[in-house]
């Protein structure tokens, strides 16, 4: 065993990254809690690619047989339905997981300097997460998916000058057809993993590299605050967190399996109760306030740019808020509470 | 004690928490079966394919599959809390895995 | 008896229940993903071919069935009783085709022939086709495994 270990040793020199993980400090205070967040996401991605990769063994992309396809996985394969239901709780822990992730690092400014490159990094992986949910809703093609897809890529039309051109990038066309569907297939299992592993790998690269950050308050008392050694007392810990997330995982996968609705009919009216996915509701809810004309300008329009402005504001938070310390910090720190509470209320309020 | 038997109540109750899931969602399921499909009389009359399995052997052998995975996440986090513990009072004592580096007094 | 020393470390033996404990985790999900990994792909136990479709065929000709996801052959003796196989070459599996000049069947694949009873005769194939029971029952030709 040890002959095997140096021989490895020799040719792969992975002594310097252990070496480096038995350095590698987590700070211990009031908001260590959300040190857990990052590997939690990383374990429902692990489990998001496992189980997609087996969906996929029998998932047909095409106009005729997605559909089908699903019914055979879930009612014919063994544990298949425990397979897909998996799949989509996992999907739903994990976006959920990166918002929890996000709101920590806002309120706890982690993206002052000098992390601003892996505030930006984070904010392109929660885009190619919401890209995998959107891109992933669409394949079962039953009525309620078509729905929401026809309705989400519907949305880029209002941005001016090139929103009807993305719309059609999107549809593969003016319409949502058979050629949609392998779009977005190739999107949710080949475009965005190979995206995601490129941005992950810098943003944890990123984070190993400026080490954990502490709030503000921490900072300010000077001296280095408690630590616990990441190997092994956090990582253990983080093993810990896993195993209670997987039961919940499979507990919920299991007392509440998703069903499949029947196949999508092009030429078929829009069913009722159409929505998206609950990382939408906020922005659903919103564009449905809008009224049709603002100020002579269409109002899904207004609506579209108010909301990629406030997009961009995000994106560029840590250059916004470049003094986290001073009274501009406090007034950025409030702003991103309202923010959240108008999107947890907007999403409350499109279930209603 | 008193701490690890407040533990073991709290994890049997987890575990008992499915069970009782599964027997509100299984009189939901028994009371309502139909109602969806009579509502919007515009959808097509096709059903939606269920996601759970009927036959009620395949049933029973997933309620025992989730019993043994929370049995084993309990024993398994039991036997991580040994490990976390053990952790904690190397690191407290001031040993690290590095050799050669001297014990400093504080490090909590 | 009391042992002088202890067989293996404390370390050792909890490195062993963690290990033993995740393995029986993930064992529960083995078998199912097992199956759902390689899924059983049974033949039919019968196939029923209408009497109508093989009324016509010509003494000594053959004609095509699905038995199953694989080919069957059926072929009209001269006496007009059927005779079946399963038309997959017992080599590497490529799907036969029936010469009816030379009367017999041949495999592309690697240049295999089998004599009109289905008896390997040339080429790398190292047992013959197999073969399918058929009776006659009411209007249809009923196709079952042998034995």
């Amino acid at each position: 065993m040890n002959v095997l270990r140096a021989w490895i040793e020799e040719r792969l020199g992975l002594r310097a990254v252990a070496a480096f993980l038995e350095k590698k400090e987590v700070p211990r205070h009031k908001h260590t809690i959300f040190y857990y967040t990052g590997s939690s996401i990383l374990f429902f991605l692990g489990i998001q690619i496992v189980t997609g990769v087996l969906l996929a063994f029998y998932y047909q992309p095409t106009l005729a047989e997605a559909n089908a396809s699903v019914a055979r996985i879930v009612t014919e394969m063994p544990l298949g339905w425990l397979l897909r239901s998996v799949h989509s709780w996992s999907a739903t822990f994990m976006i959920a997981i990166v918002f929890v992730h996000l709101l920590g690092i806002a309120f706890t400014k982690a993206y002052r300097k000098p992390r601003e490159a892996t505030w930006i990094t984070g904010v392109l992986l929660l885009a190619a997460s919401l890209a995998f949910g959107f891109t992933g809703y669409l394949l079962p093609w039953d009525e309620l998916s078509l729905a929401a897809t026809k309705v989400g890529t519907n949305l880029p039309k209002a941005i001016p000058v090139v929103g009807a051109w993305l719309t059609g990038v999107m549809r593969a066309g003016e319409d949502v057809t058979g050629d949609t569907l392998s779009r977005f297939f190739i999107f949710h299992v080949s475009v965005l993993p190979l995206a995601v592993i490129a941005l992950l790998g810098v943003h944890l690269f990123l984070v190993q590299r400026h080490g954990m950050s502490v709030p503000l308050e921490e900072e300010r008392k000077g001296a280095k605050g408690p630590v616990i050694p990441f190997w092994p007392n956090f990582a253990y810990r983080e093993a810990g967190v896993w195993l209670i997330l997987l039961g919940l995982l499979v507990t919920i996968a299991v007392f509440a399996a998703p069903g499949l609705g029947p196949q999508a009919d092009l030429m078929a009216p829009a069913p009722e109760g159409i929505k998206p996915e609950w990382y939408f509701l906020f922005l659903f809810q919103t564009l449905k306030l809008f009224p049709a004309r603002i100020l002579g300008l269409n109002g899904e329009i207004v609506a579209v740019l108010i909301m990629m402005a406030g997009m961009g504001l995000f994106a560029f938070l840590p250059f916004i808020d470049n003094r986290p310390a001073e009274r501009k910090g406090k007034v950025i720190a409030g702003l991103v509470w309202a923010g959240l509470a108008y999107a947890m209320g907007m999403s409350i309020w499109s279930l209603l | 004690m008193n701490e690890r038997r407040r533990l073991v109540s709290v994890l049997t109750v987890l575990a008992l928490v499915p069970f009782l899931l599964a027997g509100i969602l299984e009189a939901r399921n028994q009371d309502a079966p139909k109602a969806p499909g009579e509502q919007a009389a515009v959808k097509a009359p096709e059903q939606e394919t269920a996601a759970v399995p009927r036959p009620p052997k395949e049933r029973m052998a997933v309620y025992v599959l989730l019993a043994w995975v929370w049995l084993s996440i309990m024993v398994l986090f039991w036997l991580l809390r040994l490990r976390v513990r053990e952790a904690d009072r190397v690191f407290q004592m001031g040993l690290r895995r590095t050799a050669g580096k001297t014990p400093e007094g504080q490090g909590h | 008896m009391k042992l002088l020393y202890s067989l293996f470390s404390r370390r050792a033996f909890l490195n062993s229940l963690i290990g033993g404990w995740l393995a029986a985790l993930g064992a529960a999900f083995i078998s199912p993903l097992l199956k759902y990994i390689v899924p059983p792909t049974r033949e039919p136990d019968q196939v029923s071919v209408p009497l109508a479709e093989v009324q016509d065929l010509a003494a000594g000709s053959v004609q095509g069935f699905a038995w199953g996801n694989k080919p069957g052959l059926l072929k009209k003796a001269e006496d007009g009783s059927f005779i079946a196989f399963v038309g997959v070459c017992t080599h590497l599996d490529c799907n036969v085709s029936f010469v009816a000049e030379k009367r017999r069947f041949y495999c592309a694949c690697h240049e295999g022939w089998y004599d009109e009873n289905g008896i390997n005769v040339a080429g790398p194939p190292p047992a013959p086709l197999r073969r399918l029971a058929v009776s006659v029952e009411g209007d249809a030709l009923i196709v079952k495994k042998q034995g």
